[in-house]
């Protein structure tokens, strides 16, 4: 089961509790009426219930999902990796075409004249990683690809008529392609690259 | 305020009109725009590329627009009832309105301006389209804005004055010194008080973040020479869409604390628990926006955690109260199931779909993978067509019935159900599985599988057209069959 479907089943079983609890309550207008005092009593008595159910889910699946953030921290800034200067232009991506596997890369994503956005595809057509590239500033997108094969980065941001043309192939893998080689070879110690 | 539907001649009843008869046009016409943008992604009708964005730019900025007006419909006639308020002034409101609505239809389909209703700077400037389009669109929203803004000045002001200020319209006393509030016999704000004073007070806000940002865009376009932060700008224009997106259906909640009610002949109570869940809405509405921005990595990171705490807290009072409460009136009431009652019930339920949709959105994590896809539509979709536009109709069939001498036919009201919610939910469901699949949003042409669920879509939204214009028959069936006795009428929808 891939990460889609997942995603697509934990939304339509949530949904489906909810279009549950409408259809019970929905079916019992064919019940006797019952005075509102009572149902009340009823409800509220639930209402409590619920209400620190909700609050406790929410709070622990906020405290849950923190670790998971991608926004770099100082001292992982400084950890080891192959820095990628990125441009988005409408409407192409400057960027090398070959990456490694396993190798910890940061993007320098920068745009000069409209907001883009950089979302990286696996193989598998998943959006794996992204981040949007806004002029005068410079968003830095921590990826590490675990996986060979063709990936595609598409603009993610609606930049103008040429939006859904803007896309590139990508490679990652172990050996790299002849037009892989250049393209590495095109990045310097400090990852500066030159474009080809 | 259960007679309220029935009684003819209730004041604001004709600004009410004004304002939802115009608002329902909008949204029909822009319904067919995103039926043919649908096709168009199907690969079944040729839109050219500048013809598909001037009409995505098109659908977007109207119906946030339309629905806003249908909702400040609603809300003014129910303050209306509590307090004197000037119908020249909100006519004049909506006249600003429908002023900026004409601007923005002659940018779009004669200009074919296309940045899209979130017009990112400096994007408006760097199209493909004529200056002088942009400059009609922006002056367009600035005129929607000055309308809003009017309108939500006097929807304040009408709310202060009919509860004693700010404490009493906040019913401050009422939680914090509840002794000496029952001893001086003074009760709190009827329950639809509470939406109305929030979108006065929020909207007001937004509305300021909005005429700061609308001026320095035109600024901009009269003099090409200033610049502008794109990230200032960005913040701006989501804290505005945003807010104001969120106050359509918290408006629309005022209208089921009287609806509900009235088809249910049950009362919705105010309590502490629920003064205090407006306090805490019309708060969090204001941070919430920073969920837009997660994946601005430039973005001052506290501020990303702020718009995900906030973005689940907001979940709460809206599922432990308004819906819960919603529920408690309905259940075991013998409601009886007219169409204006179902399309409140069924609205509910998009509503909180939706909210979940948004949640798993608003989760930064899952946002890494979900930002600008189909998952962001297909969750406002549903709780803005599958919620709003419901309580909408919901709202209108409802007036209708309590005045019609006849019901709706059971085969009519099945068949209209079945059309509507059908399509509805094949709609909605191309865009969530869509969006899962990271099918990128705002793409003419679509990577796969986008066009094969486009065209489950386009399936979906036509049939859901179809039993729309059915229920449109319909409302003007029981328009036309309007009973002049009124008792006769409440014994029709009552049974």
């Amino acid at each position: 089961m891939d990460a889609a479907e997942k995603l697509l089943i934990a939304f339509f079983v949530l949904s489906a509790f909810i279009a549950l609890v409408f259809f019970i309550v929905a079916r019992s207008t064919r019940l006797p009426v019952q005075p509102q005092a009572e149902a009340s009593r009823f409800g509220y008595a639930i209402r409590g219930r619920w209400f620190i159910f909700l609050l406790l889910g929410l709070l622990g699946t906020f405290l849950a999902s923190l670790p998971f953030f991608p926004y770099m921290r100082t001292a992982s800034a400084l950890q080891p990796a192959l820095r990628v200067p990125v441009e988005a232009w409408q409407f192409l991506f400057i960027m090398p075409d070959h990456f490694p596997v396993n190798q910890r890369i940061i993007f320098e994503v920068k745009t000069p004249d409209v907001t883009h956005g950089f979302g990286i595809y696996a193989p598998d057509g998943q959006l794996l990683a992204q981040t949007q590239a806004m002029p005068d500033y410079v968003n830095y997108l921590d990826v590490t690809f675990h996986t060979s094969g063709r990936y595609f980065v598409r603009c993610l941001e609606f930049c103008g008529m040429g939006h859904p043309i803007m896309q590139k192939e990508i490679t990652v893998g172990e050996a790299a392609t002849a037009s892989g080689r250049s393209s590495l070879a095109a990045l310097d110690s400090n990852g500066v690259v030159t474009h080809e | 305020m259960n007679d309220l539907l029935t009684d003819k001649a209730a004041p604001g009843r004709g600004v009410m009109k004004l304002y939802l008869i115009s608002g329902l046009v909008v949204v029909g016409l822009l319904l067919l725009a995103g039926l043919a943008m649908r096709a168009s992604q199907a690969g079944w009708l040729p839109l050219p590329a500048d013809g598909f964005y001037s009409l995505l730019t098109l659908h977007g900025a109207g119906m946030i627009v339309a629905m806003m007006v249908c909702a400040m419909g609603a809300i003014w006639f129910l303050t209306r009832q509590q307090v004197k308020m000037s119908a020249k002034l909100a006519v004049a409101a909506w006249a600003l309105i429908m002023v900026g609505v004409v601007g923005v239809l002659v940018a779009t389909l004669v200009g074919r301006y296309g940045s899209l209703y979130t017009f990112l700077y400096p994007l408006p400037f760097r199209g493909t389209w004529p200056n002088w389009s942009t400059g009609v669109f922006l002056i367009g929203l600035v005129f929607v804005n000055a309308g809003w803004m009017i309108w939500c000045c006097q929807m304040l002001a009408g709310v202060l004055r009919a509860h004693g200020g700010y404490r009493g319209a906040l019913g401050w006393d009422y939680v914090w010194h509840s002794k000496s509030f029952a001893a001086s016999e003074r009760h709190p704000p009827p329950p639809e008080s509470f939406p109305a004073f929030m979108v006065g007070l929020d909207g007001l806000i937004a509305g300021m973040a909005a005429t700061l940002l609308g001026v320095a865009l035109v600024v901009r376009w009269i003099d090409p020479q200033v610049q502008i932060d794109p990230l200032w700008a960005k913040n701006l224009t989501y804290f505005w869409a945003h807010t104001v997106a969120n106050l359509i259906i918290y408006m629309l909640a005022g209208v089921i604390y009287v609806a509900l009610p009235f088809a249910t002949r049950r009362e919705y109570h105010v309590s502490k628990v629920f003064v205090v869940a407006w306090w805490t809405s019309m708060t969090l509405t204001l941070t919430n926006y920073f969920h837009h921005l997660y994946m601005d990595f430039a973005q001052p990171e506290i501020l990303q955690y702020v718009g995900q705490l906030s973005s689940y807290l907001s979940a709460l009072p809206v599922t432990v109260v308004t819906v819960f409460g919603a529920l408690m009136l309905v259940w075991r009431s013998g409601m009886r199931w007219t169409l204006g009652a179902l399309f409140f019930y069924l609205g509910m339920l998009g509503w909180v779909v939706g909210g979940i949709g948004a949640e798993i959105d608003a989760s930064v994590p899952f946002n890494v993978h979900l930002h600008n896809t189909l998952w962001v539509p297909a969750h406002f979709h549903t709780y803005l067509l599958g919620g709003c536009l419901l309580f909408v109709l919901g709202w209108v069939f409802l007036l209708l019935e309590s005045r019609a001498a006849s019901t709706t036919r059971k085969s009519m009201s099945w068949l209209i159900s079945i059309l509507m919610f059908g399509g509805m939910l094949v709609f909605l469901l191309s865009f969530y599985v869509s969006g899962a699949y990271g099918v990128p949003r705002r793409y003419s042409i679509e990577p796969a599988p986008g066009p094969v669920l486009s065209q489950v879509a386009a399936i979906g939204a036509a049939v859901m057209i179809v039993g729309m214009l059915l229920a449109g028959i319909e409302a003007w069936r029981l328009w036309r069959s309007r009973a002049d006795l009124q008792e006769g009428a409440k014994e029709v929808i009552h049974g």
